[in-house]
């Protein structure tokens, strides 16, 4: 299969600091990076080397100090926050390490809060979280509650949370860093699944070198910069 | 109303779903405020619905219309004495006086004396007039029977007084040395009147001894401006001081300013434990939002708007505030509406008049009630709106 040549993703002299104690810490100082569309790029580094900052600026849920970030025809750096809150709702989806569901609603409730920053139906909302759950393998699962789903179960609610929506963009921040490796092994095939079959682009911070080899290529992020690049077989 | 299009309003909604079925996780913290809004209304309402009855009672009984004249120096119906010979000046005097004259040029005018009377145990009011007193006062209305009939020992009771002392149609009741008939009762739109028993002035001079006497002398004046005018005819007549005081000012002044003081007092009460009941709203809400911190992030990770996270907390603290006031309301309602209380009136009679809990009242007090959540929510709302997004990433959900 072909990758578009055009970067999909584009960072250029990204540059982050953060205020600790009153002295500006440097994550980034000119990180550059680009990802085509289709990729499946797994992130790796040690603790406090900026991947999670790395993957909210992708979110645009942080900024960065200075660079060029451009997902798509978008400029996230130039973005506001409002409109960057909306970017998000209509372009990527985000899997986080905990799940982030609400507890007080249910499994349905949970995967149709994307849909309800679009103008659809409440019917079509009904059959887009369907469609999701049945992808997710938790189809008859509508109607429990958070609580009462495993980890693994709950992971693949927010997978189908962070699709539902149809983006081109999945951000995860270590999705399978509290399964179990069974659990882990069934969300990484899923991730795998929607890169190769429904060709979505996949962001992936991991500390879980078996979680990597599921990526098309893997990033190592040391003290603010990628030190190596490893392609899959 | 860009504002409201669907999916913002559908946001929102979420926002305030998940908030208020999060609740029961901040129970006690929540049920705390809306007691304290409850508490607030409840106080309020008490104060404000006790000078409203007192002033119903009061205000409704005097009218700027009617002039009462007071003989002997003294502005108020106790101690006064008009002399016969004066009233016979009166009588007499031509010109424009500013008040009411008959068909035939005479004064529409109404002798009168109250005398205390021992009903039950309880000292009341019997006002003894001419057969055209009931007509020189303002708002009253036959709610049964008649007027009492000149000379006969007949007397009207105000529904007030005929419910809570039983005097019903046709009983007779021992006023003095005589037994009375009552002939009729009146309404008075609860009002003071409503406290007094009316009866023929010869009747009740005859039964109580009071030959000759007149304490008042009510005049109905052809405009409330014309007291005045009144007043310097009075003062032409030499042989006792006369004053003419509207009826309205005879009766505020009797109560003094009763119920401007209760206002006086309820309003820095409710105010100052408002204060603190929104003290209370900003730290609840201020607790709901930390609780939410993930949740909130989360959904705005998810591209919810700020406007949602705001509205969310916001009216979170309405919901939780209105039922504050709901509670409040309805508690003050049953506690005060309707609740007789009495006090001294003139002649050491008892003067009854009934807690009012009007719309008024209600809306006021409301108002009160909800302004503390609106007051106390929007910051906690502010911060929720705040929140570093990127918590919601590192967070353990
Ligand atoms: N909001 C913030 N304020 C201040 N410092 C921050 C903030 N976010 C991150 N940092 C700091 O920036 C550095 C990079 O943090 P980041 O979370 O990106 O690391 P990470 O690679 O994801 O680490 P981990 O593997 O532990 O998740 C750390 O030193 C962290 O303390
Ligand atoms: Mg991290």
């Amino acid at each position: 299969m072909i990758q578009d040549i055009a970067p999909y993703i584009a960072l250029i002299g990204i540059r982050k600091a953060y205020r600790i104690g009153g002295e500006m810490m440097p994550i980034f100082s000119g990180l550059d990076l680009t990802i085509p569309r289709g990729d499946f790029v797994a992130v790796m580094g040690p603790s406090g080397s900026g991947k999670s900052t790395l993957l909210n600026m992708l979110a645009g849920i942080d900024r960065p100090d200075a660079g060029t970030l451009s997902i798509g025809t978008s400029r996230l750096d130039q973005m506001g926050e409002a409109a960057r809150s909306a970017w998000r709702a209509h372009n990527m989806g985000i899997v986080f390490q905990f799940y982030n569901l609400l507890p007080m609603l249910n499994a349905a409730e949970n995967v149709e809060l994307p849909l309800l920053l679009k103008p659809l139906s409440r019917k079509e909302r009904r059959l887009r979280v369907e469609r999701v759950l049945d992808l997710v393998g938790l189809s008859g699962w509508e109607k429990q509650y958070p609580a009462m789903m495993s980890g693994g179960q709950q992971q693949r609610i927010g997978i189908a949370r962070a699709i539902v929506s149809d983006p081109g963009l999945l951000l995860c921040d270590e999705p399978t860093g509290d399964l179990d490796r069974k659990s882990a092994d069934e969300v990484l095939d899923m991730l795998r699944f929607l890169n190769r079959e429904l060709e979505k682009t996949i962001v992936m911070v991991t500390h879980d070198p078996q979680a990597a080899l599921y990526a098309r290529r893997t990033l190592h992020l040391d003290k603010g910069d990628f030190v190596e690049e490893k392609r899959a077989a | 109303m860009p504002i409201f299009a669907s999916t913002h309003r559908r946001q929102a909604l979420v926002m305030i779903r998940t908030n208020l079925s999060s609740l029961p996780r901040r129970f006690a913290i929540s049920a705390s405020m809306a007691l304290s809004v409850a508490l607030v209304v409840c106080v309020l309402a008490g104060f404000l619905s006790m000078a409203k009855g007192f002033e119903r009672a009061l205000n409704g009984a005097g009218s700027h219309s009617i002039a009462v004249v007071l003989g002997g120096g003294t502005n108020q119906e106790t101690g006064s004495d008009i002399p016969a010979s004066v009233i016979r000046t009166l009588d007499a005097m031509t010109g424009d006086m500013g008040v009411v004259r008959d068909a035939g040029g005479k004064l529409v005018s109404s002798r009168e004396i109250v005398v205390p009377v021992d009903v039950r145990q309880r000292t009341l009011a019997l006002r003894g007039m001419d057969a055209i007193g009931p007509s020189i006062r303002d708002g009253i209305t036959l709610s049964a029977g008649r007027v009492f009939a000149p000379g006969a020992r007949e007397i009207v009771v105000g529904d007030r007084l005929a419910g809570e002392f039983g005097l019903g149609m046709g009983d007779t009741v021992r006023l003095g040395a005589v037994d009375w008939t009552v002939a009729g009762h009146f309404s008075a739109r609860g009002s003071a009147f409503e406290s007094e028993l009316w009866a023929d002035l010869d009747a009740v001079r005859a039964a109580f001894d009071r030959q000759g006497q007149v304490q008042s002398l009510k005049l109905r004046l052809t405009d409330p401006a014309s007291l005045n005018r009144l007043q310097e005819f009075l003062s032409t007549i030499t042989e006792t001081p006369l004053v003419a005081v509207s009826e309205a000012d005879l009766y505020a002044a009797q109560s003094g300013r009763t119920g401007s003081l209760i206002r006086l007092f309820g309003w820095p009460i409710a105010l100052l434990m408002a204060v603190g009941a929104t003290a209370g709203a900003l730290n609840t809400m201020m607790s709901s939002v930390a609780d939410r911190t993930v949740e909130i992030a989360t959904v705005r990770a998810l591209g919810f708007s700020r406007l949602s996270a705001f509205l969310g907390t916001w009216i979170e603290a309405v919901v939780l505030a209105s039922a504050g006031v709901v509670l409040g309301l309805f508690a003050s309602w049953l506690a005060f509406n309707g609740w007789q209380a009495s006090t001294i009136g003139a002649n050491n009679t008892r003067m009854a008049f009934q807690l009012a809990v009007t719309r008024d009242i209600l809306l006021t007090t409301g108002l009160l009630g909800l302004a503390i959540g609106i007051l106390g929510g929007a910051l906690p709302a502010l911060a929720a709106t705040r929140l570093p997004l990127t918590t919601a990433l590192r967070a353990r959900g």
